[in-house]
């Protein structure tokens, strides 16, 4: 199933490739895109749930210091209180599961299309669909884009630093202020780490995953602007992680 | 207050070291020592020599259960030092061996790959150059020696020449393709025959790297393999799926045959015939002359095969290393199946010898091994697993 995904998204990646000009930045960049859109109802429907148990914060602490030695009575009251506002308090999270792999496939497919090595390359020869004429013969793909080699880590640390830069901003936009101090220093904890973790991977392995982090990171932006201005807007929502 | 905060840390630290494991693991970061390509082996006078990523071996065939060791190359594994090695090429008076490894040079964010090539006494594995030679990119396969110069295809999109003798560059400059070269150059005479990702098989003057065809010969995908030599032609397969019969001196295709999937290894021939197989697993035979097929129909087997399939002395048996492990011996008559071993680890290559098969493997539990062409029968296998020692 796992294999059947990434050969999915690899021959997309191939399609594009071979239809637009055969510039693999394009390709990468229009399948991130067009993935990003896909997800755009869980998207909304994540950050809704994530609005709507927001506004329901302040009477979840009243719960939480009312019922504070009781914690069976603690969760019926919590869950009579999503029950009455219409909400699901796994809304949030379903969207996400669904997302996850979908996104970490697209990483996969990527880091596979571009096949640096000669065991890479066997590889990618058996996720090729043989029933789509002519996708073999761009095969490999190119891999020199300006200054960059797109199998290589970026030797001038260009895009590791916007992948950094991109990262922290999304993870900014999207967490919502916290109430309890310990989840506040906790999300504050990972808007710097998450950005450094997807720099040092940026550092660490093919360019062209950093291009992917850096357009997955300014569609995320892009969705945050668009979900909060438009009909499902409201303030302060949060979603999941960036570069995923 | 204070347990309040060690939890804290120790949730952080908890969440962050399992972000940074599913990273890594997504991105396929298993250590330095994964191989990026498949080892080579030679087979010499009553010598195998082998590079298994650790280091380079020569073996005495000889043996009954497992090979002696003549020596390795280096003495001890030394992946901080050297390799891994992947490719060795025996020069032909059997004196030199020459042997490329991918080596790492910086740490951490600033290390960086380039490929290495020395030459070894095949005598006793001694440096012959005073040092190695390097290049930006990897060495895949295999050069080929010819009036004591060494040529020598990179990934960096080269084709290298060295005088064997120092290691000195034999052309004033590489001469330059738009791919990968991963194959090893075909010398006949005076003229190197080298195929490259960027599409092309391309003819170079032996003694000075300059291009001898007006332009190259163009096939519709990348060509990974060895061409092959018959006659006045050249055999070269690639990743369009084509097979294509080339002149000798250059132009258009005399015939072309359609197969199913990608030629990815060399091609075999009995001096009529041409053995191929693609990665999806199926085996053809055509006629050397027109590019009819022989059998009445393509033999599937099952497995990708990625080496070129080997051919036993007479001509009777072709032997084909399926990428998954399985060792395949065929009858050349009608393709049906005479024996078949399976076995774990990654066929990485393939040579034939007074009867006997060396396989070299990649990710298995031997990275050397011997069997008889005629029934399949282990020979040996090297290194002998330590309950067999």
């Amino acid at each position: 199933m796992w294999e059947l995904v990434l050969s999915l998204f690899i021959n997309i990646i191939l399609l594009f490739y071979r239809f637009l000009g055969q510039h693999t930045i394009v390709a990468i960049a229009l399948l991130t895109l067009v993935v990003r859109l896909a997800l755009l109802p869980s998207t909304i429907q994540q950050q809704r749930t994530a609005q709507r148990m927001q506004r329901l914060q302040p009477e979840m602490e009243k719960i939480q210091k009312k019922y504070a030695k009781d914690p069976e009575k603690r969760s019926q009251e919590q869950m009579k209180l999503y029950r009455e506002a219409g909400v699901n308090p796994l809304g949030g999270c379903l969207p996400l599961i669904i997302q996850l792999p979908i996104l970490l496939g697209l990483w996969q497919s990527i880091m596979r299309v571009l096949a640096v090595s000669p065991l890479e390359l066997m590889r990618l020869s058996q996720s090729i669909w043989p029933f789509i004429p002519g996708l073999s013969a761009v095969i490999p793909l190119e891999r020199s884009f300006l200054w960059l080699d797109l199998g290589q880590p970026d030797p001038y640390f260009v895009l590791p630093v916007l992948v950094v830069v991109t990262s922290w901003l999304s993870q900014k936009m999207l967490s919502a202020p916290a109430a309890d101090p310990r989840t506040a220093a906790t999300n504050q904890q990972m808007q710097i780490m998450m950005p450094l973790m997807f720099g040092f991977i940026s550092i660490s392995y093919a360019s062209g995953l950093s291009i992917y982090f850096i357009i997955s990171n300014l569609a995320t932006m892009l969705q945050y602007v668009i979900i909060r201005r438009g009909r499902f807007g409201g303030s302060g929502s949060q979603t999941g992680t960036s570069g995923e | 207050m204070k347990k309040k905060w060690i939890d804290t840390r120790a949730k952080r630290g908890l969440t962050l070291g399992a972000l940074i494991i599913i990273c890594l693991a997504l991105t396929g970061c298993s250590g330095s020592s994964r191989p990026t390509t498949w080892t080579v082996l030679a087979v010499g006078d009553g010598i195998v020599y082998a590079a298994d990523l650790e280091q380079v071996h020569a073996l005495s065939t000889d043996a009954s259960d497992s090979p002696d060791i003549v020596w390795s190359f280096p003495e001890e594994p030394d992946l901080r030092s050297y390799g891994p090695f992947y490719t060795v090429t025996l020069a032909p008076d059997g004196g030199v061996l020459l042997v490329t490894s991918y080596e790492r040079t910086g740490s951490g964010i600033f290390a960086r790959s380039y490929g290495v090539l020395r030459a070894l006494s095949a005598d006793d594995g001694t440096e012959l150059w005073p040092q190695p030679v390097t290049a930006n990119g990897e060495f895949v396969a295999p050069g080929a020696v010819a009036d004591g110069t060494l040529v020598i295809g990179n990934s960096d999109g080269n084709v290298y020449a060295f005088d064997v003798e120092d290691g000195s560059p034999a052309w004033s400059q590489p001469f330059s393709t738009d791919g990968r070269v991963w194959s090893s150059p075909l010398v006949i005479s005076d003229t190197v025959y080298v195929t490259s990702l960027d599409h092309r098989l391309y003819a170079l003057d032996l003694a000075t790297g300059r291009e001898r065809w007006e332009r190259p010969f163009e096939a519709g995908g990348a060509i990974i393999g060895q061409p092959l030599r018959l006659g006045d032609h050249l055999y070269v397969g690639g990743f369009d799926s084509t097979l294509y019969a080339v002149p000798l001196g250059g132009g258009s295709a005399v015939w072309q045959f359609q197969g199913q999937d990608w030629f990815w290894g060399t091609l075999a021939t009995d001096g009529s015939t041409i053995y191929a197989a693609d990665v999806g697993g199926t085996v053809y035979a055509l006629d050397a002359e027109t590019g009819d097929p022989q059998w009445t129909r393509p033999v599937s087997l099952g497995e990708p095969i990625r080496l070129g399939p080997g051919l036993s002395a007479d001509g009777q048996i072709l032997v084909l290393a399926g990428h998954a492990g399985t060792l395949y011996a065929l009858d050349t008559e009608d393709g049906s199946q005479r024996w078949a071993v399976p076995q774990v680890g990654q066929l990485a290559s393939m040579e034939i010898s007074e009867g006997v098969i060396y396989v070299t493997r990649i990710f298995g539990d031997y990275r050397v091994q011997a069997f008889q062409i005629d029934s399949g029968e282990e020979v040996w296998s090297f290194p002998p697993l330590e309950s067999e020692e």
